[in-house]
C-alpha cells in the first residue's frame, strides 16, 4: 500500500515537470518587464530616454511583463493540462483536450452553483456576503478560488478517466463515439457533477487550508525551519514537488492582498508584489520564506561542499572528480538545479546529505529571519537572484544580506563536508576505492554483446539503452518510463529483476528503489536517454538474446550470477596494521590462499603494531601471541594471523596488549611486533587478516590493494539477497 | 551421542591452520560435533571458538558427535585427530 501511494505520488510529482519547465521562462520575461518597466528603476539609473513611458523599449517591455504575468495567472489551467498529459499512459494529446474540457466545465459548473445560491448575483457581481477572496475570475470564470489544486484535480480525474476509458468499445450503432472520442464525453459529464461537489466541498477545504496556512504561517520561523527540513528531505524521493507546491502556490502559503486582489501562495504574492512593485516598499518576506533561503544554499553552501569533496578527492582522481564537481556547482549556482550535486554524495554517504537538510533548511529560517524577500521562479540560482534580488534593489528585497549569509554557509558546508569526509573516509567524487569490478566487467558485458551482436548480423545501434533495458529487468518489465530534471522514473513489474550494477555502469549517479518505482538518476541530460531508450523499446524484443556464450565466457557468466544477486547491507571492516594489501589468494601459504580458514585478504605489515580493526571484542589471544581471534560489534568474527608458520616461533617477537574477552575501540594496540625479529626467523610477516565464520549469502570483497594504514577501510563483507 | 578422547601430540597444538582443515572435516557431517577440553564445550564447526580453547600439545580433548551420521563422523574426526594432531 505504502508502495503503492509512493508509485502514484511518483508519478505525480513527475507530471509536475513540464508546467513547472515553463516558469523560468516565464519568471525571465516577468521578471525583465517589471524590473525595467518600474518607474524608480528607469529613474534610478537615468534611463528616461530609452525607457521611459511611450518609447518602443517600453512598451516592449510591457508586453514582455503582461506575457509573464498571463503564465502565472493561469497557472491552474496549465497544471490541469500538464499533469493530465504526464499522468496519461498513451494517446496523450487526448488527454490534454479533455483536460481543457473539464477545467471549463467544472469552473462552470461551480459558477452555476454559485448564481443559483445568489452568492453571485445576475448583475455578474459578488454578492457581499462573500469572504473576500474566495471567488475569483478563473480564465474569465467567476468561480471558487482552487488555485493550482483546481488544476491538479482536474488533471489527475481526467487522466484516471483516460487510462480507464480510452480503449472502451461502445455498441455498433455508438460506436462513433468509443475509444479516445470517449474521453472528453466523459470528462465533461464527470466534472459536471466534480463541479457541483466542489461547490460544497472546498469551501471547508479552502477553511482547512487556511487553517494549516495559519498553523506554519502563525508558528513563525520555526514554521520556515520545518517547512525548509521537510523540502530538502524530500528530495532524494522526488515527492518535493507535491510538497512545495501547495505552499508556493495555494492559500497554504498564505494569502495577501495585493493591488486590490487577493492573492494565495507565497511564489504567487511575490510576483504579484513585483507587477505591482511601484506601490510596494518591501516585498514581504512572509510570502518568499518557501524560497529566499536556497539563494543562500545554492549559490553559497553547496558550492562550498562540491569544493570540499574536489580538495578531499585522491590526487591521482582530481582531475575527473573536478570536472563532475565544478559542473554540478555550476548548474547549481546558476540556475539551482541541485540534484546533480546532492546525488554526488547522497548515495555514498548519506550522513553529509543529513548535514546538507539541516543546513538547508536552517537556510530558509535566516533568510526569513533577516527579512531577505527575493523571489524565484523555478529554483534559488543565480539568474533568479539577479532578476528579482539585485535588479529589484536591496530597498525592496534585502538580497545584500544574502551575500554575508551566504559566505558563512559557503564556509560552514565546506569545513564540515571536509572534516565528516577525511573522519569518516565517505567515498564522495574521487575518493572511491580502486573497486570497478562490476563496471568493467559491465563494460566488457556491453563490448562484447556489440560484437556477438554485430557477428549476428543485427548490430545494436544504442548499447546504452539496451543496458538500460537490461538493468531493468528487459522490456517485458518495463510498464512506464518517464523522466523529471534529473531521474530516469520507471515502473517496473517485478523489483527483484532490477540491477543496480548494470544501471550504474550506463553512467547512473544512483539507483532508487521503492517498491515497483525505480529512479535512475543521470543529472539534466536524462531526457536525451529518456528519449532513446524510449525509441529502443519501441523496436526491441521483447527479450533481449544473451550474449553468445562460448567457453571462454564461462567466467564471465558465473560473475554475471554472483553480480546478479542483491547486496542487500555491507559491513565494513578496516585494516588492524598498517602496512600493505593484497588478495588472500596471494598469501605464501596453500591453506591460507585456499580460504581454508576462511574469506578476507593479507597485509604485509610496516608498522609494529596490530590494532582493533572494529569496535569488537577480543575472543581469544593464542597462547603463542601470533593469532587474534576478534568479533566485532557488527558481528563478523575475524581471525588476525600475524605472519606465516609464526606459531613455531612460541611467542617470540610477539607482545599481547589485550587478553581473551577483553573489549576494545577501533585503534586500540592488541599486539606488538619486533618486525626484525619476525623477518628473520618467520617463512613470512605477510599476514591473513579473514571472516571466519562467512554465511552463504555472505562475500568478501577487497577495498584496498597496496600501501594501507591501520584504520582505512580494507575489505567488505556483502550481504546478499 | 558418541565420544572419544583425544591426546594432542603436534607440538604446535590446534593452531590456524589445523583448525581449518578440522572445521571442514567436521561440517562434512549432519551431526553437531564438539569439541571439549577442561570442561569448556565448543562446536567444531566454529574455528573462532574452536582456536579460543587453545589446545596445546599434551593436553586432553573429549570429542563427540551426535546426529544421524555420528558413527561415521566419530570415526572420520578420530582419524583426523590421528594422523593430523
Amino acid at each position: 500500500m505504502k508502495d503503492k501511494i509512493f508509485s502514484v505520488l511518483q508519478r505525480v510529482g513527475r507530471s509536475f515537470m513540464l508546467p513547472i519547465a515553463i516558469l523560468p521562462v516565464a519568471g525571465l520575461l516577468l521578471g525583465i518587464g517589471s524590473s525595467f518597466t518600474n518607474a524608480t528603476t528607469i529613474e534610478t539609473y537615468g534611463l528616461t530616454a530609452i525607457l521611459g513611458e511611450g518609447t518602443l523599449l517600453h512598451n516592449l517591455l510591457v508586453i514582455m511583463n503582461k506575457v509573464g504575468s498571463a503564465v502565472f495567472d493561469n497557472l491552474p489551467l496549465i497544471f490541469a493540462i500538464g499533469v493530465a498529459i504526464g499522468m496519461a499512459k498513451k494517446e496523450k494529446e487526448v488527454s490534454a483536450l479533455s483536460a481543457v474540457i473539464a477545467y471549463f466545465v467544472m469552473n462552470t459548473a461551480i459558477n452555476a452553483m454559485l448564481t443559483v445560491t445568489g452568492q453571485i448575483l445576475d448583475n455578474g457581481e459578488i454578492a457581499d456576503t462573500v469572504l473576500e477572496g474566495t471567488i475569483a475570475s478563473v480564465c474569465g470564470i467567476q468561480s471558487l478560488q482552487m488555485g493550482v489544486f483546481g488544476g491538479i484535480i482536474v488533471g489527475l480525474g481526467v487522466a484516471a478517466l483516460h487510462n480507464r476509458f480510452y480503449r472502451i468499445q461502445l455498441p455498433n450503432a455508438l460506436s462513433f463515439f468509443g475509444g479516445t472520442r470517449f474521453v472528453p464525453i466523459i470528462s465533461t459529464i464527470v466534472y459536471m457533477f466534480v463541479g457541483i461537489l466542489m461547490f460544497f466541498v472546498w469551501p471547508v477545504v479552502q477553511n482547512g487550508i487556511y487553517a494549516l496556512g495559519g498553523l506554519v504561517t502563525g508558528s513563525g520561523y520555526v514554521g520556515t525551519l520545518i517547512f525548509g527540513l521537510i523540502k530538502r528531505a524530500l528530495i532524494p524521493f522526488g515527492l518535493h514537488h507535491v510538497f512545495y507546491m501547495p505552499f508556493w502556490q495555494t492559500a497554504v502559503g498564505g494569502t495577501m492582498e495585493v493591488a486590490g486582489q487577493m492573492v494565495q501562495g507565497g511564489q504567487n504574492i511575490f510576483f504579484a508584489q513585483l507587477a505591482d512593485s511601484a506601490n510596494i516598499a518591501h516585498f514581504s518576506a512572509d510570502a518568499t520564506r518557501y524560497f529566499s533561503g536556497e539563494f543562500i544554499f545554492m549559490i553559497f553552501g553547496l558550492p562550498g561542499a562540491a569544493l570540499a569533496m574536489y580538495h578531499c578527492a585522491k590526487p591521482e582522481k582530481k582531475k575527473a572528480a573536478g570536472g563532475l564537481l565544478l559542473s554540478a556547482a555550476l548548474a547549481c549556482m546558476a540556475t539551482g538545479i541541485t540534484e546533480p550535486l546532492e546525488f554526488s554524495f547522497l548515495f555514498v554517504a548519506p550522513a553529509l546529505f543529513v548535514v546538507q537538510v539541516v543546513l538547508a533548511g536552517s537556510a530558509y529560517m535566516l533568510a526569513h529571519i533577516m527579512n531577505v524577500a527575493v523571489g524565484l521562479t523555478f529554483s534559488g540560482g543565480f539568474l533568479d537572484f539577479f532578476l528579482f534580488g539585485i535588479l529589484q534593489g536591496n530597498e525592496k528585497t534585502s538580497w545584500m544580506r544574502v551575500i554575508p549569509a551566504g559566505i558563512i554557509y559557503f564556509l560552514l558546508y565546506y569545513f564540515i563536508f571536509k572534516f565528516m569526509i577525511r573522519k569518516f573516509n565517505f567515498k564522495t567524487p574521487g575518493r572511491e576505492d580502486d573497486d570497478t569490478e562490476t563496471k568493467l566487467y559491465t563494460k566488457a558485458d556491453v563490448n562484447a554483446r556489440r560484437e556477438s551482436a554485430g557477428a549476428a548480423g543485427a548490430a545494436c545501434a544504442d548499447p546504452v539503452s539496451e543496458a538500460i533495458t537490461r538493468g531493468l529487468g528487459g522490456k517485458k518489465n518495463i510498464s512506464d518510463v518517464d523522466c523529471c530534471a534529473t531521474r530516469l522514473r520507471c515502473t517496473v513489474k517485478n523489483a527483484e529483476l532490477v540491477n543496480d550494477s548494470v544501471l550504474k555502469a550506463t553512467g547512473a549517479s544512483g539507483v532508487v528503489h521503492k517498491g515497483n518505482s525505480v529512479q535512475v538518476i543521470y543529472g539534466p541530460n536524462v531526457t536525451v536517454i529518456k528519449s532513446n531508450l524510449e525509441d529502443y523499446l519501441e523496436t526491441a524484443p521483447d527479450t533481449l538474446e544473451e550474449p553468445a556464450q562460448t567457453p571462454g565466457d564461462v567466467r564471465e557468466e558465473k560473475k554475471t550470477e554472483e553480480t546478479q544477486r542483491k547486496v542487500v547491507s555491507t559491513i565494513t571492516i578496516s585494516s588492524p596494521i598498517t602496512g600493505t594489501a593484497a588478495d588472500l589468494s596471494t598469501a605464501p601459504d596453500e591453506a591460507f590462499a585456499q580460504k581454508m580458514m576462511g574469506d578476507g585478504v593479507v597485509v604485509t605489515p610496516e608498522d609494529a603494531v596490530v590494532r582493533a580493526p572494529e569496535d569488537g571484542e577480543v575472543a581469544f589471544v593464542f597462547d603463542t601471541k601470533h593469532a587474534i581471534g576478534f568479533v566485532t560489534d557488527s558481528g563478523i568474527s575475524l581471525l588476525i594471523h600475524v605472519g606465516i608458520d609464526t606459531v613455531k616461533l612460541n611467542g617470540e617477537g610477539f607482545e599481547a596488549l589485550v587478553e581473551s574477552g577483553q573489549t576494545v575501540k577501533k585503534g586500540d594496540p592488541m599486539l606488538k611486533l619486533d618486525l626484525d625479529y619476525l623477518k628473520k626467523y618467520a617463512p613470512s610477516v605477510t599476514s591473513p587478516v579473514l571472516c571466519t565464520e562467512l554465511e552463504d549469502n555472505q562475500r568478501i570483497r577487497l577495498l584496498k590493494e597496496g600501501p594501507v594504514k591501520a584504520g582505512e577501510a580494507l575489505f567488505e563483507v556483502e550481504i546478499l539477497q | 551421542m558418541k565420544t572419544f578422547d583425544y591426546t594432542i601430540k603436534d607440538e604446535l597444538g590446534i593452531h590456524a591452520r589445523p583448525a581449518g582443515l578440522l572445521v571442514k572435516e567436521a561440517k562434512k557431517f549432519a551431526s553437531e560435533c564438539t569439541i571439549t577440553k577442561d570442561g569448556k564445550s565448543k562446536k567444531l564447526t566454529q574455528l573462532m571458538m574452536l582456536m579460543s580453547l587453545g589446545v596445546k600439545q599434551g593436553d586432553t580433548v573429549t570429542i563427540s558427535a551426535e546426529g544421524a551420521d555420528e558413527d561415521t563422523a566419530i570415526e572420520a574426526l578420530k582419524d583426523f585427530f590421528e594422523k593430523n594432531l
